[in-house]
Parts: structure tokens; C-alpha cells; sequence
């Protein structure tokens, strides 16, 4: 049981905006109306947020362990957490390890992560990992966009089995729900091409498009009730002039509900690397006329890190252009991951445009419910940079000190330096944690109403906006105190969350002889058992047609 | 540079066995994972496919080869390192080429398969990576797969031996960072192979005790490693007598993975299989006893002093 | 004024300390060195239980006894002198950035890894890595000089981006692998693969080596820098044969699978 008493709340969902309140927790870790006895925590003059929400990451997995095996020389000039009686070690630094991971992300008063990207076929090996994360909540997404088996379904028209295979495979791989990145684009790149646009025809198949596969999956999610719309990854990431593709697949999105990930990389304009733009304003307008669709940022943050993605065509791009090593790697009939480490540099007129118009995207959409904070950890930077990105967005005047540092050509091709909005904390609030959680269909998360879970961040207020986010005083987790004044005190195991959207029983035997056919994996082997996932939590599946 | 088996059975159309002998080794990669395999992208299967063996001797793998290159014994890397320099149209004298066992039309014909292939992997074993060389032996080869992605699509994967070698070092990477080689002296964990690996501590007799689970250093490690294991204490967890359960001080019999003990397994190519035990064992499983070792340790004073921590080492100082 | 140090005991496993090392000391009174933390194995232990320790408060090191199980002495050191009297164990000077250290017995792997500056001389042999980059990171040693008289092991001056390596002995496999720069000085030449994947730099050989197959012959010639090299040798005892002298050198350029433009000289006596 614990009292936070005389804290200036900032709770978006329930509209409270720093009024001072108190908040009781009872002994399962809920938020409730009051509490007889236990601790009391006093929080006068202090900052009191729901935990963090990350509702794009990529903290587990065999592309993140990969790109772990690959930055040695980063883990040994980064943090590094030193085992004690309460904390098992690990190196935090741009592919921080499982335990510190948790740390980190808590450390930072988040609690709830989502992994954006499991390949089904390795989800057994995601789990595993995620397990090892101490502390935060999680979530993981299922990449489906250039599944094979639920591609030829598409291909024929038949609608209600692709619907069968993605509830099949989401249920099989115990994810929370669907992740597409670059339709038809992933598929095409294990032949060592790329499909662009929309109406692109994609190898190997006859009538399917990009377009196509975009909307049929969104309907598809929607049909199955996810708490969680569509996650889709866009085509054509990270290339001048790829707004029209973004657009365009937006387009294809009408009617539905659906969650682009990392906008920043998806919004640029000009023709070549020499001419590209900031396209955000565009963007952003169609952000502000279509509420039912959400975004995370994928911020850039200037300085090293790796990235890590599913697209593979990128990955490629990013060699070519750095010659840095390269790993790319590619899970059977499903998607490749591609694994670059990467400098973003001020002085590089790229990736200044890149900084530039991630921080646009977050000022130029104007609900904040509607666009969240993430770097696409680690692609645009590490999340635990998250309190950098912050600042960025509270104090305008620290925004032009960065901007003036950018080279001279950037004129005209940004808009950043006309915006002069400043996040207020509500708004903050709202990116970091309310926004996402309501986006991932968490309703216990990202909200400090009664019956919720108590993941509450204790701020003390300082004028130190990157300081006061990146040392929250308090974080309490499920109820009881992780951090303390700065130090670790709890490691307590979070959960996973869960939907098992119904599917045709029939969906079985329909899969297994394309299953062995696909895949090198029996198909009794290859669905996770419930018994693997440490903390299961079962989120029910919503009817979203019927709203 | 990697992929699972699953894509090479799907779509490699050009395989490469190097310093492997898969026909008795492995002998299921070649009929369940790649050239015997047919697919919808492959539809004749073998006959869509070409296969290269490179190996210092004409091995049983040979027979079901297309195209077979012996290569002089501790040449691979000179091999490697030439296929690099031609794919990039750099010219190599006859005479050096002559060196490593092969000839200048072999090597034509082989870069101008592997450029015009759609899909080429490279299998790699241990009679590439456990030669004079080692470790750049294998680098050699990944780097060629790397390069040959600027002509189409290439990978490269080391055939492991057996055991869950490829699981412990998933997990160590997923847990430390690292794959192996580490130390966490300082409480942190820190890599170095050549310093911290296994066979290097033993020989130059760094560890004054020893904890062996699924492995069987006595039968294979060189004679100061296994003289060094009988020097300290030794204590090793297997369910049957091997080389090292011999030598060591305590051995516990445990319950064998896959068999009578439940668990996750990684292939080759790192995807997780899970191990459905068919028997029951009357003894403990591996997990079982490592847990509760810790939990013993856990009741023992903590390792340091109350209120010291051991000193990161900064990369600068 | 100097600080004494005499190894009391053997350490039964690694003792790691980089406490041994002038800028750690300077500043500091007898007791003061005495207390300095070392890591035997996992136990932090005060330097005193190994180490004898005379004088305080010095720039200059004198450290005496077999301390081929003691590691990382003079790590990122950037002044003074340490000078060792006996062998030493790994990355003896890694990382330093300035000073000078001095070995009367052998040396092991890692020494002079990723250096910036400063100079290093062992009178025995060495291990590997001489000048090397750690795993994974981009560059080996940036700058100053290492001088060995005796052999060296493995992957000498790997990824070494400016500087100097002058082995006495010879080298193991794989000397001045993937070199960006600097020069590998190599008085009884080196066993195979020598300057593998390099890409730019120089490497002398006194002695015929088995050249990569993808280095290839260039030219016949006494190119004046040797002259500059051997007149900078001289101090340290080296004898570099240069125009004038009777010979000439063989140069060999590559390596051609990156395609770097490294060279390597093969002196040819006349
Ligand atoms: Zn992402």
C-alpha cells in the first residue's frame, strides 16, 4: 500500500492537468480511491506523470541480438551496470543487454514497452528475451506484411482466410498484434530488389500490390477486434521525395484505424539525396483532418547509433552510402532485418534534415494524442535519449541554439525554424504515455484513474528540462518503488500482453502443410506455448466495426 | 550476411560448402534445408540449383557436388581473400592463383556463377574455421558475402558442431553483449577472445576452478587446458561419464537435454526449437541444480565487501 | 625521486592493475600507492598485498619482479616513465597517450593496443595484437612508437592507423592485418599473410616473406624515406638499410581485395 500526497498531476486521460491530488495504491498494484496504513510518499512541489509508454521499440529479438554482437567496441566505451545484491549486470549504450534494458527504460520512468517487431518465426526466441527484461510491462507485434502464406491468400481473393491466417499466426506467436513493414517491399528484397510504390507490381505474384496488401491487412485488424490498429511501417523508407508514397498509403487507409510507425523517416521531399526536403507539413495536415490515425516520431537524435531494421532495402542504402559493416538477416518466408551502425551528423545536410523534421512532426501535429514520442530505438537514436527529445519540444529557444549549429544549406528545407509551439508538461504527458497507451488499447496504462495500474514517475521540477526527465525521483511500478533518488531498488518481473483473436478452427490443418512447405520448422514445434511467456495478461479483443 | 535455413531451402539457388563435409556430417542439410529441396520459387529443386564444394580433399560431399575445388591445405583465406579482389575486377597473377590449388578458368567460372546467381549462401565448417587462421578464416568468408550484396543477394553461416552451442551464445549476447569470451571480474561483463575464452584461460592457467555444463573439454581441448582442469577444482554437470567427468572433482549426472529434460534449442541458424522431453529422468535437469547451486551461493555472504563496487574500466581514462 | 615497486607474491590468477601507472601515482604519498585498489581475479585487494612499495609522489615507475599474470600496467598512462624489470602480462600500455615505458624481459598480448601516443621498447619477446584495435572498433594505435628486439605473435598493428612497430624477432600470422596506416618495421620478417587486407601504410621486411597472392609486384626501388626512417632508427639500435647501402628494395602493393594501397618492402641485399 502507498500515499503520494501534495503532487502536481499530470494525467491526460483523465483530464488533469497539474492539480495537486493525492493517489492511493492498494496491494495489487492498482490505483485506488484511498488507502488505509503503508507507506506514505511525499511529493509536495513535485511532478507526478503515469509511467512511460513506448509504443515503438526494439529491445528484443534475433535482429537486436545481432546488432549486439556486432557493436563490441560501442559496449565498451558505454554505461555499464555493475551487478549488486538487488541488480544483475549488463552495458547499457546503443543495443543495451536484456537486464539493462529494464533498468534503463525504468530508470527513465517508463513501464511499458512495445516491441514493434517479432518475425514469427523467432517470436519463441523474442519471449525468451523479453523475459529477461526486468521491470517494464511489454507488448510485441507480429510482422505480417510480406507473410507468404497470408500473401497468396491475398492473391486469391480470399479474404476470410488471410483473416484466419493472421489471428492464427498472432495467437501462435503470443503477440498483442500486427506489424507491417514495407508491404510486398521485404519480400521483393530477398531477390535483392524493392517495390516503392503503391501500385507496384511486387515479384512473384500477379495482381497484388503494396496498395492492396495495406488495405486488406488493415481491414483484417480491424475485423479481428485488435486492440491495437494496424502498425504499419510504410514503404519506401528513408528516400527523397518518399511523401508521395506515404500519402498515397495513407489513402489506402481510409476507413480504417491504424497506427504509422516512425513518420520522420516516411516524410521527405525532393528528388535525390542532394535536393531532399522536409516534407512534414504535408503530413502533419493530413494528421490534423484524420483523427483515427496515430504516429510515433522516430526522432533522430545527432550521434552514434545502429540501426536495426525489418527493411532490408534500407539497410542496404545506408551500407552503400556509409560502407560501414553490414549484417543483414533475413528469417525465412517472412522478413529481413537488415544492421547498420550509423553516426547521425549535424554537419550532414541529411541527417540535419532528418533531426529537423522529426521534432516537426511532433510540433505541427496538433494533437498530441495523436503523435508520440519514440527515436524508433535504436534507428534514430537510444531511447534512453528519449529526455533530449523533450527538451527539443518544451523550450524553443534551446531548439534555435540547435538549429543555428546546422549547416547554412538547411535553409529551405526545413520548416522547424518557423514553428514556435512549446510542449507544456500536459502535452508531454500526453505524448509519452497517455497518447500511446490509449493508441496500443492499454486502458489500465498511461492513466492514473482508480482501477488503473499504478506505473506512476515522480518528478522533482527543475528548469533542467533533459535533466529532471532523464532522474525522475520515484518510479513505481505495479505499486511498489523500482527508483529511488536516483538508484535501482526493485527488479520486480513485468508482464506481457497478449490477444487471442478468434479464428476458424479449420485454420489448423489449413496451415500445416503450407507451414512445412515454407518453413524449415515442424508445425507442431512452432506455435509458442502459453506456459512460455513468464506473466501472461490477457487483453480482450475489442469489435471495432460496431463503435 | 545471415538468413535461416528456411530461405536458402525457399530460394538459394547457389550453395557453397566450405571446408565442410555436410554428406556425413550433417547429412539432413542436404535434404531437408538445400539443394535437394524443391519450392515454389525453386519448382525442380536439384536441378534449379548448383552446388560448389571447396575442401582440401575429395570428401563423400564431392560425389553430390556440381563443381568441386580442392583447395591447398591452409589456403582458404589466400582463396577468400582472391575472390574478393576478382569480383571486384582487380587482376591477381596466375602464378598466385596456382598457389592455393586452383585455376584462374575455375575461379572465372566461380565468380561468374556466384555474380549472375539470384540467391547464394555459403555453408561454412570446420575445416574453415578451426584452421590455421581461425577466426579469419571465417571473417574472410562473411566479408565476401557482404561484398558480393553490391553484385546479389548473399549470405554466409558457419555449420556449428552439435550441442546447443548456438543457444549459449544467443543467450550470452541477449544477457552480456557478448557471444563468449567474457570475463565479469569487475561485475560487469567485459570481452576479450584470445584473453577470456575458455581454451585461453585454461592453458595459461588463469582460473583457479572450473564449472562444465554440456561440454566435454577433456576429450577435446590441447593438453595444458585438460592438465590445468585436473590442477583445480573441477565440477561438471552431464548425464554420462565423459573424459571430463572423469577428471573433475564432483560430477553430478543430470538429466539430458532433449531427451528426458525440457528446454529451447537453437539451430545453426539461431531459431528456437522447443525441446519436448519423450522419458523421465530420475536425476535433476541442468536448470535444476544450477538453481539451486545459486540459491546456495545467494545465502553466502555477498561476493563484495558492504559498500565497495568494483571499478569500471573506461575505455579513456 | 623514483617509486619502487617489488612483487611480493605470484598471483595465482590475473591480477588486474592499472593502477600501475604514472599519472595514477603522481600525486600520491606512500600509503596512499600502498592503498591503491588491484582486482586478483574478483577480489579487490590493496596494492600492498602484492607489491612492496618504496618512495611517493613521482612521475617515474620501477617495477621489479615476473609480472607476466599482472595486466594492464600503464594502461592510458600520459606522462612519465614505467620501467619493468622482469616480464609483464596483457595490454601493457594500451590506450596510452603519452610517456614511455620500458620492459627488461618479455611481454605479452595487447601492448600498445589502440595507443595514441607515447613509446614503448621490450628488450624480449611479445605477444599478439602489438598495436592492435580491441574487437570490433574501427582503429588500432593512432600514434607513437612500440620497439620489440625480440618476436611477436599474432595480428601485430592490426587496423594501426598512424605510428610505428619495429619487431626484432620475427612475426607470427597476419602482421599489419587490415593496417589503415603507420609502418611495421620487421627485422626477421614474419611468418604468412602479412599485410592481409591492408589498406594503406607500409610494412618493411629485412628478411623475404611469403607475400599474400594479392599484393602485387611493383617496382624495384630506394625510396628516400628509408633514409629519413633508418637516421630516426639509429638511436634505438636499429640498423634500416637504406639508398646508398648494398640493395635495393623490393616493393610489393595491395592489398588488392579490399583494393588498398598499402605497401610492403622486401629489402633484397645486392
Ligand atoms: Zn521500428
Amino acid at each position: 500500500m502507498l500515499r503520494i500526497t501534495g503532487g502536481k498531476i499530470y494525467d491526460p486521460a483523465n483530464g488533469i492537468d497539474g492539480h495537486v491530488r493525492d493517489i492511493c495504491i492498494n496491494d495489487r498494484g492498482k490505483i485506488v480511491d484511498s488507502v488505509d496504513g503503508g507507506r506514505t510518499i511525499n511529493a509536495s512541489g513535485m511532478i507526478i506523470f503515469p509511467g512511460g509508454v513506448d509504443v515503438h521499440t526494439h529491445v528484443a529479438g534475433g535482429a537486436m541480438n545481432f546488432a549486439r554482437a556486432m557493436t563490441p567496441e560501442d559496449h565498451r566505451r558505454t554505461q555499464a551496470f555493475i551487478r549488486t545484491q538487488s541488480r544483475r549486470s549488463g552495458l547499457g549504450g546503443m543495443a543495451p543487454t536484456t537486464f539493462a534494458t529494464g533498468y534503463l527504460y525504468a530508470g527513465m520512468g517508463f513501464t511499458t514497452v512495445n516491441e514493434a517487431a517479432v518475425p514469427v518465426l523467432s517470436a519463441r526466441h523474442t519471449h525468451e528475451e523479453l523475459a529477461d527484461i526486468p521491470i517494464v510491462d511489454k507488448a510485441t507485434l507480429t510482422l505480417m506484411a510480406n507473410n507468404e502464406i497470408m500473401l497468396d491468400q491475398m492473391e486469391a481473393g480470399e479474404y476470410e482466410r488471410a483473416k484466419n491466417v493472421v489471428a492464427w499466426y498472432i495467437w501462435a506467436a503470443k503477440s498483442y498484434g500486427v506489424k507491417a513493414v514495407n508491404p510486398g517491399g521485404v519480400a521483393a528484397w530477398k531477390w535483392g530488389s524493392d517495390a516503392k510504390q503503391m501500385t507496384d507490381s511486387i515479384d512473384g505474384y500477379n495482381s497484388l500490390t503494396p496498395g492492396k496488401i495495406v488495405t486488406m491487412l488493415a481491414t483484417i485488424c480491424d475485423d479481428l477486434g485488435l486492440p491495437h490498429p494496424m502498425h504499419l511501417h510504410c514503404n519506401n523508407l528513408g528516400a527523397p521525395g518518399n511523401i508521395s508514397t506515404t500519402l498515397d498509403t495513407l489513402k489506402h487507409l481510409e476507413g480504417h484505424r491504424a497506427h504509422i510507425a516512425h513518420s520522420q523517416y516516411h516524410a521527405y521531399g525532393g528528388d535525390d539525396w542532394d535536393t531532399m526536403c522536409s516534407a512534414t507539413a504535408q503530413l502533419a495536415e493530413y494528421f490534423n483532418t484524420h483523427p483515427n490515425i496515430t504516429t510515433d516520431a522516430g526522432a533522430v537524435l545527432f550521434g552514434d547509433t545502429v540501426t536495426i531494421t525489418a527493411d532490408g532495402p534500407w539497410q542496404h542504402l545506408l551500407y552503400k552510402l556509409t560502407g560501414r559493416k553490414w549484417g543483414n538477416l533475413d528469417v525465412e518466408n517472412e522478413t529481413g532485418c537488415g544492421i547498420v551502425p550509423y553516426t547521425y551528423r549535424p554537419s550532414n545536410l541529411v541527417n540535419a534534415v532528418q533531426w529537423a523534421s522529426g521534432l516537426e512532426l511532433m510540433l505541427l501535429i496538433k494533437n498530441p494524442w495523436q503523435v508520440f514520442l519514440s527515436t524508433d530505438h535504436p534507428n534514430g537514436g537510444c531511447f534512453w535519449r528519449y529526455p533530449e527529445i523533450i527538451q527539443l519540444l518544451m523550450c524553443a529557444d534551446f531548439r534555435n541554439e540547435c538549429i543555428a549549429k546546422l549547416p547554412d544549406k538547411i535553409k529551405g528545407r526545413i520548416t522547424l525554424p518557423e514553428i514556435d509551439r512549446e510542449y507544456t508538461l500536459y502535452e508531454v504527458a500526453t505524448s509519452m504515455s497517455a497518447g500511446p497507451a490509449r493508441a496500443l488499447g492499454l486502458t489500465q496504462k498511461g492513466n492514473l484513474g482508480v482501477g488503473c495500474d499504478a506505473d506512476i514517475v515522480i518528478y522533482e521540477e527543475e528548469d533542467d528540462v533533459a535533466r529532471m526527465f532523464s532522474h525522475p525521483r520515484y518510479v513505481i511500478k505495479a505499486g511498489e518503488v523500482v527508483i529511488e533518488d536516483g538508484e535501482i531498488r526493485e527488479t520486480p518481473e513485468g508482464r506481457e500482453f497478449l490477444v487471442k483473436p478468434s479464428y476458424a478452427p479449420e485454420t489448423d490443418e489449413f496451415m500445416r502443410p503450407r507451414f512445412e512447405d515454407c518453413y524449415t520448422m515442424s508445425f507442431e514445434n512452432y506455435p509458442v506455448e502459453i506456459e512460455r511467456i513468464e506473466n501472461p495478461n490477457m487483453q480482450e479483443c475489442i469489435n471495432a466495426n460496431e463503435d | 550476411m545471415t538468413c535461416t535455413l528456411g530461405e536458402v531451402k525457399q530460394r538459394a539457388d547457389f550453395i557453397v560448402y566450405w571446408g565442410g563435409n555436410p554428406a556425413e556430417c550433417h547429412p539432413r542439410h542436404f535434404t531437408k534445408y538445400t539443394i535437394m529441396q524443391k519450392s515454389k520459387f525453386l519448382p525442380r529443386g536439384r536441378k534449379d540449383r548448383t552446388m560448389v564444394l571447396v575442401d582440401i580433399r575429395e570428401t563423400k560431399s564431392a560425389k553430390a557436388a556440381d563443381i568441386f575445388m580442392q583447395v591447398k591445405p591452409g589456403k582458404d583465406f589466400e582463396l577468400i581473400t582472391i575472390l574478393r579482389a576478382l569480383i571486384k575486377h582487380q587482376h591477381v597473377g596466375d602464378d598466385q592463383i596456382a598457389e592455393t590449388g586452383v585455376t584462374r578458368e575455375m575461379l572465372d567460372d566461380l565468380v561468374q556463377r556466384m555474380k549472375s546467381c539470384k540467391f547464394g549462401c555459403f555453408f561454412f565448417g570446420m575445416g574453415l574455421s578451426m584452421t590455421r587462421g581461425k577466426h579469419m578464416n571465417s571473417a574472410a568468408l562473411l566479408t565476401l558475402a557482404a561484398e558480393m550484396n553490391a553484385f546479389t543477394k548473399f549470405v554466409a553461416m558457419p555449420m556449428r558442431g552439435h550441442g546447443n552451442v548456438t543457444g549459449a551464445d544467443v543467450i550470452m549476447r541477449w544477457q552480456t553483449g557478448y557471444p563468449f569470451g567474457i570475463t565479469f571480474n569487475r561485475g560487469y561483463p567485459r570481452y576479450n577472445p584470445g584473453e577470456f575464452s575458455t581454451v585461453d584461460v585454461l592453458v595459461r592457467g588463469d582460473c583457479d576452478a572450473a564449472f562444465i555444463i554440456g561440454a566435454d573439454p577433456g576429450a577435446t581441448m590441447p593438453q595444458p587446458a585438460i592438465d590445468h582442469l585436473k590442477r583445480i577444482p573441477t565440477i561438471c554437470l552431464d548425464p554420462h561419464i565423459t573424459h571430463t567427468s572423469k577428471l573433475a572433482r564432483v560430477h553430478i549426472t543430470t538429466a539430458a537435454q532433449g531427451i528426458s529434460a525440457p528446454g529451447t534449442a537453437y539451430r545453426m541458424d539461431e531459431l528456437p526449437l522447443p525441446l519436448k522431453p519423450a522419458l523421465k529422468s530420475p536425476y535433476p535437469t541442468d536448470e535444476d541444480v544450477v538453481r539451486r547451486i545459486n540459491k546456495a551461493i545467494s545465502e553466502k555472504p555477498f561476493w563484495l565487501p558492504e559498500g565497495s563496487q568494483p571499478q569500471m574500466i573506461t575505455a579513456q581514462v | 625521486m623514483t617509486i619502487n615497486l617489488h612483487l611480493k607474491q605470484a598471483p595465482s590468477v590475473p591480477l588486474e592493475a592499472e593502477v600501475l601507472s604514472p599519472n595514477v601515482m603522481a600525486e600520491l604519498s606512500n600509503s596512499e600507492i600502498r592503498a591503491l585498489v588491484v582486482y586478483h581475479g574478483k577480489r579487490q585487494v590493496p596494492l600492498e598485498e602484492f607489491f612492496d612499495v618504496d618512495g611517493e609522489r613521482s612521475y617515474e615507475l620501477i617495477i621489479h619482479g615476473e609480472l607476466n599474470k599482472v595486466r594492464l600496467i600503464g594502461r592510458a598512462m600520459s606522462r612519465g616513465t614505467v620501467t619493468v624489470h622482469g616480464s609483464v602480462g596483457m595490454h601493457l600500455g594500451a590506450l596510452m597517450t603519452g610517456g614511455r615505458i620500458e620492459v627488461h624481459g618479455d611481454a605479452s598480448d595487447w601492448i600498445g593496443a589502440e595507443m595514441k601516443n607515447g613509446f614503448i621498447h621490450v628488450h624480449g619477446n611479445a605477444g599478439g595484437q602489438i598495436g592492435a584495435a580491441y574487437r570490433g572498433a574501427l582503429a588500432g594505435m593512432k600514434n607513437g612508437t612500440i620497439i620489440v628486439d625480440g618476436s611477436a605473435g599474432l595480428e601485430v598493428g592490426m587496423r594501426m592507423r598512424r605510428g610505428t612497430i619495429i619487431l626484432g624477432g620475427p612475426a607470427k600470422d597476419f602482421t599489419g592485418l587490415q593496417m589503415k596506416g603507420g609502418t611495421i618495421i620487421l627485422q626477421s620478417g614474419a611468418e604468412i599473410r602479412t599485410g592481409a587486407w591492408m589498406n594503406r601504410g607500409t610494412i618493411i621486411s629485412m628478411k623475404p616473406l611469403q607475400m599474400m597472392p594479392t599484393f602485387a609486384y611493383a617496382s624495384d626501388f630506394n625510396p628516400t624515406f628509408t633514409n629519413v626512417y633508418a637516421k630516426q632508427l639509429k638511436p634505438h639500435g636499429i640498423d634500416l638499410p637504406f639508398a646508398g647501402s648494398d640493395g635495393t628494395y623490393q616493393r610489393f602493393a595491395g592489398d588488392l581485395s579490399v583494393p588498398g594501397k598499402g605497401e610492403i618492402l622486401v629489402w633484397q641485399p645486392a
